[in-house]
């Protein structure tokens, strides 16, 4: 019992780190995309990451994707993205809209990996602040 | 005592140091164990990259660029990475080979992983400072990071050719260990835990033990009624203090046994309950206050210096504060006075409960002197205190044969001859010194040794009676007559000496009331009817009372020596003096004046027609009775 209740606590608390940690990167990521919105409305595709994204600041979760600033795109392969900002949450969503995605946000080997894609963020007019250039990949 | 409650806590000092000794040498054991296995796997991890990095060197031309290399190459690097998985285990579980790009990026060339795997020249974001390290000197690197599933390790080996680093080896592995060493050593730990629990448990049981021993013994030392210590305190206490350092007092409730009798038990407990109060009230912080007994209270004054009067003035704020108070039981109001004895020395006693003696016998003498009295021993000298005899020296002198009387004379004032005799009881102690009764009476009331004494000097007297055959006095209390056993003895004696009983004179004294005197007033009559005159003593002072002629066969009236020896000079004393003459006169009893110390004394007695007197002018006590001297005063003299 003792056990149990230290596995899930540790379990707790390291998934709460986790969860900060993603927290932190996206609002790193949506402030740097929209400087200037007061509002960013957000579109998901993975109820899960809700929890993430509604404790941002200047962030709603909207429902239907045409209303949205940005999808973030974890396992959706049909989504019509018309002239949206889309921004995986996944390698396989990634790769798959690698054209039109402005970055994405993926974990591999347990470490957090971000990317951008200059072309993609060129073509929205996206000027990614100094911190984050490091990220921006070229020819993708 | 004090040493065997610190050889416990050195044992159970010894006992927990022992055990956290036991318990961090588990644990630093734990420890070394985890970082010695892990040691076997980095050790492992290194092996491997070594051997990839050979491998990697044989398939591959080293002196071009590694990855231009291997991007034209997909098949070998297809072939590579399935070289790669053949490490690939639960415990190593990421087998990859990664490049810093011109960027300072770091990409997959090789990735042997089954899972997560990455592309060629994908971007895997990785701890550059730590990898950099790795690539900027050329020497293996072992990170560690914690990550959801646990403790990761990463071991980093740079692929070096020609002295540059081409590209390096990365081995991802969890070994589980801690968590496999942490369940093997667990019983271990646990049972350090339980010895844990278990000493904190037997702390709260000995902490709460001692709480309670604590509320037990203050329980056990607190009288429940008054809230004042009791004597289970004062025996503890007399252990430790310093007789210089304090002041004992006695202190009395006068009449409580009527306050019982009148307003019932409850209304003495409440009266006991207030005085203590009171007591308390008047008290410092370092007196102590003792219920000695039923309504008597030992109190003990701190002193700092050995000349205190701190009990005199205690004493007298006490006394005057009871006095005035009105205590009040169910609307009914309650006047109370109480009686102090003080032994304001007690370091010159022998021990202290000597000195609580003391303190008792001068509470005894302020109620004997009518209560409501503090009698304080301060002008005493400690030589004087040393005069007072013990129980122990009387029974030994009454053993000894060492008790006599001495006989003043009493003079008929109209012939100037000697009459009869007072006989005064003396001690002769082991120096041959005369003890005065002041100083073995006292010791000796209520008990045995008084009884015993009052056979001797009866004794003693019939002896002399019958040597000399004329009458002679002797003083008992109004209570000797009560107490069964004293009376059975004078009677004895009476029995035994019938013929010389007529010239037995008892005086006795009345220093106290009795409601008893029916009983007194058969037994005077009894020993009237052997021949014995009963004479009252020291008449006008004190308890005196007119109406004891009316209950009691008296045959002779003794005037006080408080009023002769004023006779001369106070109105009242005279008129007093001549009143209680002439009552005796109506009543046709004899009557003897004492304290006769002058001729103008003598002149003034006898002209109020007083029959007998006796004092140092007629005649001082002495050891015999001479009856062939010639009177002290001759009865010319005395008409003169």
């Amino acid at each position: 019992m003792k056990k149990l209740l230290f596995i899930l606590v540790t379990a707790l608390v390291l998934s709460a780190s986790a969860l900060e940690k993603e927290r932190r990167i996206y609002r790193t990521i949506l402030t740097a995309i929209f400087p200037d919105k007061q509002i960013i409305h957000v579109w998901l595709d993975n109820p899960k990451k809700r929890e993430i994204f509604e404790k941002i600041d200047r962030v709603k979760v909207v429902k239907n994707h045409k209303d949205a600033d940005i999808l973030i795109l974890y396992k959706s392969f049909d989504i019509p993205t018309d002239d949206k900002i889309v921004f995986a949450d996944g390698y396989l969503v990634f790769e798959h809209y690698k054209n039109k995605l402005v970055g994405g946000f993926y974990w591999q080997k347990g470490r957090p990996n971000l990317v951008f894609i200059k072309k993609n963020l060129k073509s929205h007019d996206i000027k990614l602040p100094e911190s984050l250039r490091e990220y921006i990949e070229d020819g993708m | 005592m004090k040493s065997i409650r610190r050889i416990y806590a050195l044992l159970i000092a010894t006992i927990i140091a022992s055990i956290l000794y036991l318990y961090n040498g588990v644990s630093t054991t734990h420890t070394k164990l985890i970082e010695n296995l892990e040691k076997i796997f980095v050790l492992q991890a290194g092996q491997f990259a070594e051997n990839i990095e050979e491998e990697l060197k044989h398939h591959i031309d080293m002196n071009e660029d590694l990855y231009s290399y291997l991007k034209r190459r997909p098949t070998l690097r297809k072939e590579l990475e399935h070289t790669l998985s053949a490490l690939v285990t639960p415990s190593f579980k990421y087998v990859y080979v990664l490049y810093r790009d011109k960027r300072g990026k770091y990409r997959y060339l090789l990735d042997g992983s089954k899972e997560d795997k990455g592309l060629f020249d994908q971007k895997l974001d990785v701890d550059k400072e730590k990898w950099n390290r790795c690539y900027d000197t050329g020497r293996d690197q072992v990170l560690t990071q914690k990550d959801l599933e646990g403790l990761w390790i990463t071991y980093l080996k740079p692929i070096l050719y020609e002295g540059r680093v081409h590209g390096v080896i990365a081995i991802d592995f969890s070994t589980g260990l801690p968590a496999t060493i942490a369940k093997a050593t667990r019983p271990l730990e646990n049972i350090f835990l339980y010895i844990f629990v278990a000493i904190g448990i037997l702390l709260l049981i000995l902490l709460y033990q001692t709480i309670l021993n604590i509320r037990t013994k203050k329980e056990s030392i607190i009288d429940p009624l008054t809230s004042t210590y009791n004597r289970n305190f004062l025996r503890d206490f007399l252990k430790s203090i310093n007789p210089a350092r304090y002041q004992i007092m006695m202190v009395d409730i006068d009449h409580f046994k009527k306050i019982n009798d009148n307003f019932g038990h409850k209304a003495g407990d409440l009266i006991l309950r207030e005085v203590a109060e009171a007591i308390k009230k008047e008290l410092r912080e370092k007196d102590r206050v003792i219920r000695f007994g039923g309504e008597e209270f030992l109190i003990f004054l701190y002193r700092e210096k050995q000349e205190c009067s701190a009990a005199k003035i205690i004493s007298n704020r006490l006394k005057e504060s009871i006095e005035k108070r009105v205590f009040t039981y169910e609307n009914m109001p309650i006047h109370i006075t109480v009686s102090i004895g003080i032994a304001s020395h007690p370091e010159h006693f022998k021990s202290v409960p000597d000195a609580i003696k003391h303190a008792d016998e001068m509470l005894y003498i302020a109620k004997r002197e009518g209560r409501n009295k503090i009698v304080f021993d301060k002008n005493q000298s400690s030589a004087r205190v040393d005069e007072k005899r013990t129980i122990g020296e009387v029974k030994e002198a009454l053993e000894d044969g060492r008790i006599v009387c001495h006989y003043q004379p009493i003079i008929d004032l109209t012939s100037g001859k000697t009459v009869k005799y007072e006989a005064l009881v003396r001690m002769v102690d082991k120096e041959g010194q005369i003890v005065s009764p002041y100083f073995f009476l006292e010791s000796i009331a209520y008990t045995n040794i008084y009884t015993d004494l009052t056979k001797q000097v009866l004794q003693i007297v019939f002896q002399q009676i019958k040597t000399n055959r004329i009458p002679i006095s002797i003083n008992l209390n109004l209570s000797d007559i009560l107490d069964n056993m004293i009376y059975m003895i004078i009677l004895d004696e009476i029995k035994e000496n019938l013929e010389l009983a007529e010239w037995l004179i008892i005086e006795l004294l009345e220093n106290e009331h009795h409601a008893t005197i029916d009983i007194l007033k058969e037994r005077l009559l009894e020993l009237k009817s052997y021949g014995v005159k009963i004479a009252i003593d020291d008449f006008g002072s004190g308890f005196s009372n007119f109406s004891i002629f009316q209950d009691l066969p008296i045959d002779i009236l003794k005037i006080d020596g408080s009023l002769i020896k004023d006779v001369d000079n106070s109105k009242i004393a005279y008129s007093i003096t001549e009143s209680i003459t002439l009552f005796a006169k109506k009543l046709e009893i004899e009557t003897v004046a004492e304290f006769i110390h002058s001729e103008e004394i003598l002149r003034i007695v006898k002209s109020l027609g007083i029959e007998n007197g006796q004092g140092f002018h007629l005649g001082k006590p002495a050891e015999t009775i001479s009856l062939d001297k010639t009177p002290i005063k001759q009865a010319s003299e005395i008409s003169a």
